[in-house]
């Protein structure tokens, strides 16, 4: 069960570390960290702290091919029994079905720009299924406008099954607030924003709240962990690393440092509701995120949530997101390593014939895969413009998993 | 309010000796419709001067700017662009209702449930204060798509007369579709004249709005005043032909 490539990382550390004359090198901390990542793969439990550590550090998860096997873990998911394809039904009878087919058929600009139209178009009907799909899954929660921005960025890496899993985890949790009947919530975690930046720098505070621009400057950044105003891609799966590995509040946290990161522009800024609005709402491309994310760590650490809400008057019971996340931190740390996930899933019997390839594809689907449906493959190669050499690797990675785990991944 | 405040100190200090550097007022104008009716499109129209290829979901609260010069006077255009879903203007958008000088209301007129939101649009602002003599417009979007057009003319017009709104219909993709319409005006376009005629509307307004220090004109389009008559009535200041 130990594929090529991880072959090659243990050989590269079989060597002692003083013989890894590169330390000055950058790229030896990366394959130290690529090392460590897989060692705490397949530690029985996993080794959950370690692929947190991972996540949020310096460069993130360094590859979508180590993201597809550390996110899933992050959100104590079994990629052997994910979801099935949306059937056809799932279109049917859903009261947010218009408002997700306005937006996702609108959202181009989060595809990658070399992407033929066709198979974006083929990728977008997938991200109209998979929100569908946890919508109706899960009757309590409630779509709003930037949620496809969080869904596609889970399809473009993980593919469409396990887009569907994580989206479910995420939504209960991390993203729960933002998602009842109202945007009460949402307005809660927002004013986080203000007092973390009273707490650093009391001038900029004032500021802000003598300009009475409000936090909806920093609205899609929070809901959408920052996908909807990143135009580099590899920028927000960067910042999907840390948030998949962080407290949910983390976003506002990132967010105040962003804020912080322009204090001379703001205070230059006309103090007045509109300038400063304009000025913030535009975030800028260039961000130091390395940096951002440690400060984002050291904010969090010296003023964390529960300090906030004394100070701020706000009460984290508000909060769902808050009140679950110790629970759901707990749930991600007995996790068995992949290799043990896949011999106990067969171990199910029954199970056994779902992984197989009929049933890895809806029935429809898999008998359209035999005559080599234009629709599928048009989606593989989506996926395969998108993940490039990646595509290359996993799919080494799948064959030593079993070929169920390729077809899983579309 | 706090215009009110501002135009004080404005005028107060243009009678002193030693004139401070010229102001250059700021006309706010919120647009609110349905998800997808074109605000964004519409905006993005006036204040970059053309259609844009891609748009995404509005999330919360966008903002454009355009600096014009009405009569020889530079002003900055503001358009606030808002989130259509209903959840973002429940709890989110309240926060622009405030300081704004003008409402422009959209539908879509191939979309006939744009349209039948209106009245609820018209109630919201209402309720932040926003009435009668607030400048409040109607407009009709994507007119373009003459084969799919689910809300005539006459049905609009009629809505718009009950609420004594000016109506306009355009496309903020092809905006010279219209045909000979007079709003378009020489050879700018219909969207322009569009929110041009609520710049015309809200200058001829007695009160001074919010001010800042003028800045460099890029972008600066000159609209003679021609049409503007200074009326009250729906119909006397925006164009019926439309
Ligand atoms: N044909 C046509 N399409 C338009 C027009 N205005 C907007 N659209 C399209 O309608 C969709 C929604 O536009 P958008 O401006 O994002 O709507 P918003 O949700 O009201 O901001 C987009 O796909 C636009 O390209 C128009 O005048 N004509
Ligand atoms: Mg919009």
């Amino acid at each position: 069960m130990i594929t090529t490539e991880f072959l090659t990382h243990i050989h590269l550390f079989s060597f002692p570390p003083h013989l890894c004359l590169s330390l000055t090198e950058p790229d030896c901390g990366r394959k130290q960290k690529l090392a460590e990542i897989h060692q705490a793969l397949i530690s029985d439990p996993v080794d959950i702290e370690t692929l947190r550590r991972a996540a949020a550090s310096k460069g993130g998860l360094l590859t979508d091919e180590l993201r597809r096997k550390v996110w899933p873990k992050l959100l104590s998911i079994n990629v052997f029994e994910l979801p099935h394809k949306p059937g056809r039904d799932v279109r049917k009878n859903h009261k947010d079905y218009n408002q997700v087919v306005l937006d996702v058929r609108r959202s181009m600009k989060r595809f990658p720009k070399g992407m033929p139209a066709a198979e974006r178009a083929v990728l977008q009907e997938q991200l109209i299924d998979i929100i569908l799909e946890v919508l109706k899954g899960n009757p309590q929660l409630h779509y709003y406008q930037g949620y496809h921005d969080v869904a596609v960025s889970l399809l473009l890496v993980v593919g469409e099954r396990m887009a569907i899993a994580m989206l479910d985890t995420l939504s209960n949790f991390h993203l729960r607030d933002f998602m009842d009947p109202t945007m009460d919530r949402t307005k809660h975690i927002l004013n986080y924003l203000m007092p973390i930046l009273e707490q650093v720098d009391t001038e900029l505070h004032d500021f802000m709240i003598r300009a009475e621009v409000g936090t909806i400057f920093a609205l899609s950044w929070l809901i959408t962990w920052f996908g909807h105003v990143l135009s580099e891609f590899k920028h927000t799966l960067r910042l999907y690393d840390f948030f998949l590995a962080s407290h949910p509040l983390m976003p506002i946290y990132l967010a105040a440092t962003i804020v912080l990161h322009r204090e001379k522009e703001v205070k230059q800024t006309e103090c007045d509701m509109a300038m400063v609005h304009h000025l913030l709402s535009r975030i800028p491309q260039d961000l130091p995120y390395e940096l951002l994310i440690g400060q984002a760590q050291d904010l969090f650490d010296k003023y964390p949530p529960s300090l906030l809400a004394k100070r701020a008057a706000l009460q984290s019971r508000k909060s769902l997101s808050i009140s679950t996340f110790q629970a759901f931190q707990r749930s991600t740390l007995h996790q068995r390593p992949d290799s043990v996930l896949q011999r106990l899933t067969k171990a199910h019997g029954s199970d056994t014939s779902r992984h197989g390839l009929e049933a890895a594809l809806p029935r429809d689907r898999g008998q359209l895969w035999g005559r080599g449906n234009r629709m599928v493959k048009m989606a593989v190669w989506g996926l395969s413009a998108t993940l490039g050499a990646a595509v290359f690797a996993v799919a080494q990675t799948a064959m030593d998993w079993g070929p169920e785990v390729l077809l899983q991944l579309f | 309010m706090a215009e009110g405040g501002s135009s004080v100190e404005f005028s107060s200090s243009l009678a002193n000796s030693n004139l401070p550097p010229p102001r250059t007022r700021i006309f706010k104008i919120i647009v609110i419709g349905d998800s997808g009716v074109g605000k964004t499109c519409l905006t993005y129209r006036f204040c970059a001067g053309k259609f844009p290829e891609k748009t995404e979901a509005t999330i919360g609260v966008d903002f454009r700017e355009r600096l014009v010069e009405i009569d020889g006077e530079k002003i900055k255009i503001q358009l606030w662009d808002t989130a259509g879903q209903e959840r973002f203007r429940k709890s989110m958008v309240q926060h622009y209702y405030r300081n704004v000088h003008a409402v422009v209301f959209v539908y879509d007129v191939t979309n006939a449930a744009s349209f039948r939101s209106l009245p609820a649009w018209i109630e919201e602002c209402k309720q932040h204060a926003l009435g009668t003599e607030v400048p409040r417009i109607i407009v009709g979007n994507k007119c373009d798509l003459q084969e799919s057009i689910q809300v005539g003319t006459d049905v609009a017009q009629q809505f718009a007369d009950t609420h004594s709104l000016p109506l306009f219909e355009t496309s903020a993709k092809n905006p010279n579709s219209q045909g000979e319409g007079n709003c378009g005006g020489g050879n700018s376009d219909h969207v322009e004249a569009i929110f041009m005629t609520v710049a015309h509307k809200l200058k001829s307004q007695k009160p001074l709005v919010l001010s800042q220090p003028a800045e460099g004109s890029g972008g600066t389009i000159n609209l003679s005043r021609g049409r503007d008559d200074g009326g009250d009535g729906a119909r006397s200041w925006a164009c019926s032909s439309c």
